[in-house]
């Protein structure tokens, strides 16, 4: 614009390009007009730049927006899948925060390899032309490179772990923050306030901390970087400044090799700053990597064999074999279980609390995997079978209710989301919750508080026993499901499950004896091993530890009727 | 949410002495990047061309080795070292101290969320996930440092270097300077257009960030059931939409701010053209010299360059606004259960004398749970609650430590209403068996004295020894130092119940609150346990919820409780006398025992 200015106001004669141009526009190229010209050309400039400008900075916005976005939906799905052990090591709030934090600094990747790119090429072009320029000092300036490597190997590995620990020292605090929302009744109930704000400094000063420890040492080693370069930079002034002194070098020559050496010492610069600010983001990498790679106890099958569907009213014949687990190493939680459970059978299985009851059932859809022995469906090893199959074919009322705050009905749909409101209506029915769900705001349609803490501890059973009643699966397994529930719900329950267990192969735990009453067979846990199986009279009679349970529970409620 | 941005700025005045150093440094930095190319320009004056040095740097001759060419060489290659280790000590020092106090004020707006989080009621957190809450008080508060590091620091400088340049300008030309100040407004104007829109979208996407995390914490807590239905595909399906809407919320964010940039680029480009213009003009009338034209035009690209910097604040500012009205939107929301003013705290241990009157309460509006409920528990009585579920009871007893206050009616400890007491000093007086034994990730040890951290291991050992959990204890890997899982997921229900149990001993509070304290327990350790609670309720005012009768048969009176309302009361033998609602609910359960000593009779 400026070479316009000198035509326009100078009065030098105008390029050809230009005048014919203004010619073709049918003007005279007078002073003004050409004024005009530089004007809206220098508009037309910064047009044109602009919209470079933002095409690239929206290209690079969505490549690394996509990116981000992917990462975080494989890393989600990998953590659904992964098996319950792991989650009852992690904290939730650590796999959020690697689900929240860690993939967003992949976008932080995307932007950081445009600008080593230009670098490198900056560098090689002004390495090769002072090369040619002067031989020694190109070397000299070179000469410390090495350095700079070895610095860089040094730092990076440092920079990298300070990240990490600053990363984790974040997700502490987050899970802290996670664990204490959710379990705020306990913390108000034992006025743990304070001495949470505490907790909190603490983890956050922490946090602050390693921030600051990681700064120092991000500038520490751009110091090295920059005593290296800038000692490059003097050896070459000093040796080539002698050598003009005596005569050797013109001080134009020095002149032109010192400007191409700071724009390699720039580029050097900002190609070492990518490298620091890249280690950070390698170790948020490896924390969302160690996820996706991880090799979890429960793995799918190679070739996943299809699943025999049972017949309707069949149920399914399983079968432990030798079964020993345990969620600590060493600490084997079930020894040596052989169980067995024909088609269409109901198994009571009771036992003192902490005896591995629910773990026993938790192996069935394969939560997790035995250390030893197998368990087989059918006949078959179910290792053999894809996860999703298998556990198709189990519905589970677990002794959490675990509810999700949407509606009342799509709770209960859970495990069949295809299923008809008359449906869903008729397993609402079936568990007692009807009535109640009638008398919500919105009857069915009425969308849960978090974790359903407007429901009562019954209420929430019964939705999560409707869940399991619409699954409508040839196995059945209840983990203590009526221990919220009143005497009169419970017997209502009891008759409904009479229905439900016809034709289906039923595994439940009780500590009620009414429970028990009705299964086909019971199997009593102790200490993580089979003690006794077989059905209640050949328990009574044979007088063993079932016999001593059922007498207590027995001599308990004679002594209620007494009173 | 008005003033938020003074709210903010609060909490940069614990680190003002910091971040004047952080100012400071940042022109020490300008002083220093004038300074850098000196040595060199002596090195090719004074050494290579021989010129005789400046008399402001004459003193350098003087020093050793200074007075030949060669040693004056050395010193001022040396010199070129020194100052660029100054220049990176001072932007070290800068970046050590702005990383310190931004992440301190961010955790500091944090803590202050987090604490106003735990003090809000029950019905608050009831409604809202503890995601978004995490998002809020971990995301969010970040606004802080991005108002104070990215705004106010960069704002300071900005100005100063316009002032800087507007009176150079002035001086020069008086007319084309109020013409390129037109571009002020301008600029206002611009920003007026966009920053409602930027700030508007930031907070969409960070609440869809939001609720993306509060899907991800809500599959993760409930993975049991996500498996054990196999709804693994339905979740990512839900989770891989929300985080796209966040991807597209973002992107959406980012071309606002494209879109400002553009109109502020567009506003001094058409400034600059302007005066090309007008400039150019002026030079042809001869009212100005060329020179002087091509000057002006390089200082007004200085001047444009700070004022656009400024207008780019207003994107920052954006972004913090929204970050600010996640935080705020918590921070003002009065949902806690507040103390009257003039609260005083318990003079001494409360006997133990409540009573309830006339108490109307509900989680939604227009949907009471209790209808004017009367009660009364005496010194050291226990009182069973008994109905059929969803009848109200864990409401009633979630009054008693203030959990939520009652709509109308009230609740009075020892003749005083409950918010004329001190929330601490109440709390203190109860201990409460949730239904949910709510553990923590903590050693077995902490969590019995959760209620209590300063208890010796003696007392919490009797305490786990009277709630029959001493013997599982002590066949935990490290007994009582073992670390539970996430939510106690590794010990069995019966287990966590009998720790939540100890944890309540331990506090030893005059109130006891029992929310069905042994439905996952199997007969046996029920029995043990209730041995134990025979124990506890010696001396304290009971409140105890039961499905089993067996726990309820030990309290002096029962209250049964139908859809919000008490329908009777009495001891165990009136109620049964009086053969209603409490007869109905004895008989079925001891009809099921009858039959069972039948059964075991044959």
């Amino acid at each position: 614009m400026k070479i316009l200015i000198d035509y326009a106001l100078g009065g030098n004669s105008l390029p050809g390009l230009i005048r014919s141009a203004l010619e073709s526009l049918s003007l005279t190229p007078s002073p003004a007009v050409l004024i005009f010209t530089a004007a809206l050309g220098s508009l037309g400039v910064f047009a044109l730049n602009s919209l470079l400008q933002v095409g690239l900075t929206w290209t690079w916005c969505l490549a690394g927006q996509r990116m981000v976005c992917e990462l975080t939906v494989d890393l989600f799905h990998r953590l659904q899948r992964l098996s319950l052990l792991f989650h009852s090591r992690h904290p939730v709030g650590d796999s959020l925060s690697r689900l929240s934090t860690d993939t967003w600094c992949v976008y932080t990747l995307t932007s950081g390899l445009l600008s080593p790119g230009q670098q490198v090429v900056m560098l090689t072009t002004t390495g090769t032309v002072a090369w040619q320029l002067d031989r020694e000092l190109a070397a000299l300036s070179l000469g410390l490179a090495p350095l700079l490597a070895l610095s860089s190997i040094l730092f990076g590995k440092r920079l990298k772990h300070r990240a990490r620990l600053g990363r984790e020292a974040h997700s502490r605090l987050l899970s802290f923050v996670q664990q204490t929302l959710t379990a705020i009744p306990i913390v108000q109930a034992f006025s743990r306030e304070e001495l949470n704000k505490q907790r909190f400094e603490h983890l956050s000063s922490d946090a602050v901390a390693l921030s600051q420890r990681g700064a120092l040492l991000n500038s520490t080693y751009s110091l090295v970087n920059g005593v290296i370069i800038t000692l490059g930079s003097a050896i070459v002034l000093y040796v080539g400044g002698l050598r003009v002194l005596s005569g050797g070098l013109s001080l134009g020559t020095l002149l032109v090799f010192l400007a191409y050496i700071r724009s390699m010492q720039s580029a050097a610069e900002g190609l070492l700053n990518s490298y620091s600010n890249l280690k950070p983001v390698e170790a948020s990498i490896d924390r969302v990597l160690e996820i996706l790679e991880l090799k979890d106890g429960v793995q799918e099958a190679a070739v996943p064999k299809p699943i025999q569907v049972a017949p309707r009213g069949m149920g399914v014949h399983f079968r432990l074999e030798n079964v020993t687990f345990g969620y600590e190493p060493g600490q084997a939680v079930l020894k040596k279980i052989n169980l067995e459970v024909h088609p269409g059978e109901t198994l009571a299985i009771v036992g003192k609390t902490g005896a591995g009851k629910s773990t026993l059932i938790s192996l069935i859809p394969r939560f997790f995997d035995p250390w030893e022995g197998r368990l087989t469906f059918n006949g078959i090893d179910v290792r053999k079978f894809a996860v999703q199959n298998l556990r198709a074919q189990v519905a589970i009322v677990l002794q959490e209710p675990f509810l999700f705050p949407v509606s009342v009905a799509d709770n209960i749909s859970y495990g069949r989301p295809e299923a008809t409101r008359e449906e869903i209506v008729a397993a609402g029915v079936a568990a007692s919750a009807d009535e109640f769900i009638r008398r919500l705001p919105d009857g069915y349609d009425t969308v849960l508080g978090q974790r359903g803490v407007t429901l009562s501890g019954g209420q929430r059973q019964r939705l999560s026993i409707a869940r399991a009643f619409l699954r409508n699966a040839p196995v059945l397994i209840l983990d203590e499901p009526t221990s919220a529930l009143d005497a009169e719900t419970e017997e209502l329950l009891l008759k409904a499950l009479e229905h439900l267990t016809k034709g289906r192969t039923t595994l439940i735990i009780a500590h009620r004896l009414s429970t028990v009453r009705k299964a086909d067979r019971i199997a009593v846990l102790e200490d993580g091993t089979l003690v006794e199986c077989g059905t209640r009279n050949e328990l009574l009679r044979g007088a063993g530890v079932f016999y001593r349970l059922h007498s207590l529970q027995f001599l308990d409620s004679r002594r209620g009727v007494a009173v | 949410m008005k003033f938020w941005w003074l709210r903010l700025t609060r909490y940069a005045r614990p680190h003002w002495l910091k971040l004047s150093v952080v100012v400071l440094l940042m022109v020490a930095g300008v002083g220093l990047d004038v300074l850098k190319p000196l040595p060199m320009k002596l090195i090719i004056d004074s050494v290579l061309e021989n010129k005789p040095l400046p008399s402001a740097a004459a003193w350098v001759a003087g020093l050793p080795g200074g007075d030949s060419r060669p040693g004056l060489l050395a010193l001022l290659t040396g010199a070129t070292l020194l100052l660029f280790l100054i220049g990176w000590a001072s932007r070290a020092a800068q970046r050590y101290v702005e990383v310190g106090a931004g992440s301190r004020m961010t955790y500091d707006l944090g803590l202050d969320l987090f604490d106003h989080l735990q003090r809000l009621s029950l019905r608050f957190h009831g409604k809202q996930p503890a995601g978004d809450l995490v998002h809020r008080v971990l995301q969010n508060t970040g606004c802080v440092r991005d108002l104070i590091l990215t705004v106010y620091l960069p704002l300071l400088t900005s100005l100063v270097s316009l002032a800087a340049m507007l009176t150079v300008m002035w001086q020069m030309d008086r007319g084309l300077s109020l013409l390129a100040l037109l571009a002020a407004p301008l600029l206002g104007l611009t920003i007026r257009v966009f920053a409602q829109p930027m700030a508007k979208r930031s907070y969409e996407e960070m609440r869809i960030q939001g609720e993306t995390l509060a899907l991800a914490e809500q599959t993760l807590t409930a993975l049991p059931a996500v498996q054990a239905y196999g709804r693994e595909d339905f979740e990512d399906q839900r989770f891989s939409n929300l985080s796209r809407r966040a991807g597209k919320a973002y992107l959406r964010t980012v071309a606002s701010q494209l879109g400002f940039q553009v109109g502020t680029g567009v506003v001094t480009a058409v400034g600059t053209a302007a005066i090309i213009c007008v400039g150019g003009l002026h030079v042809l009338e001869g009212k100005l010299s060329m020179g002087s034209l091509l000057v002006f035009l390089s200082y007004l690209a200085s001047l444009y360059a700070p004022l656009e910097s400024l207008a780019y604040l207003s994107m920052g500012i954006a972004s913090a606004a929204a970050g600010a009205k996640r935080v705020f939107e918590i921070l003002e929301s009065d949902d806690t259960v507040r103390n009257t003013p003039g609260a005083k705290p318990l003079p001494t241990r409360a006997t133990g004398h409540l009573r309830l009157e006339k108490v109307v309460v509900g989680y939604e509006h227009g949907r009471p749970v209790l209808h004017g409920i009367d009660l009364e528990a005496c010194p050291g009585e226990t009182v069973a609650l008994v109905g059929p579920t969803g009848a109200g009871k864990s409401t009633l007893v979630s009054l008693i430590p203030r959990f939520f206050d009652p709509w109308e009616g009230r609740i009075t400890l020892d003749g005083k209403d409950l918010r004329d007491i001190q929330l601490p000093s109440l709390r203190s007086q109860i201990a409460i068996v949730q239904q949910d034994p709510f553990l923590l990730p903590m050693t077995v040890a902490e969590n019995i004295a959760y209620g209590r951290p300063g208890a010796s291991r003696d007392d919490i050992v009797k305490a786990a020894v009277a709630a029959n959990a001493e013997e599982f204890i002590q066949r935990l890997p490290q007994g009582y130092d073992t670390v539970i899982g996430e939510r106690g997921a590794t010990l069995s229900g019966g287990e966590r119940q009998r720790l939540a149990i100890a944890r309540a001993l331990l506090k030893d509070a005059p109130i006891l609150v029992l929310d069905e304290p042994t439905s996952a327990l199997d007969a046996k350790t029920e029995a043990v346990i209730a041995d134990a609670l025979d124990r506890l309720l010696l001396g304290r005012t009971t409140f105890v919820i039961a499905h089993r009768l067996s726990m309820a048969r030990k309290a002096q009176r029962i209250v049964f409780i139908d859809r919000g309302c008490v329908v009777e009361e009495g001891s165990h033998q009136e109620l049964l006398r009086r053969g209603t609602h409490y007869a109905r609910f004895h008989e079925l359960q001891g009809g099921a025992s009858l039959k069972a000593k039948e059964a075991f009779a044959q």
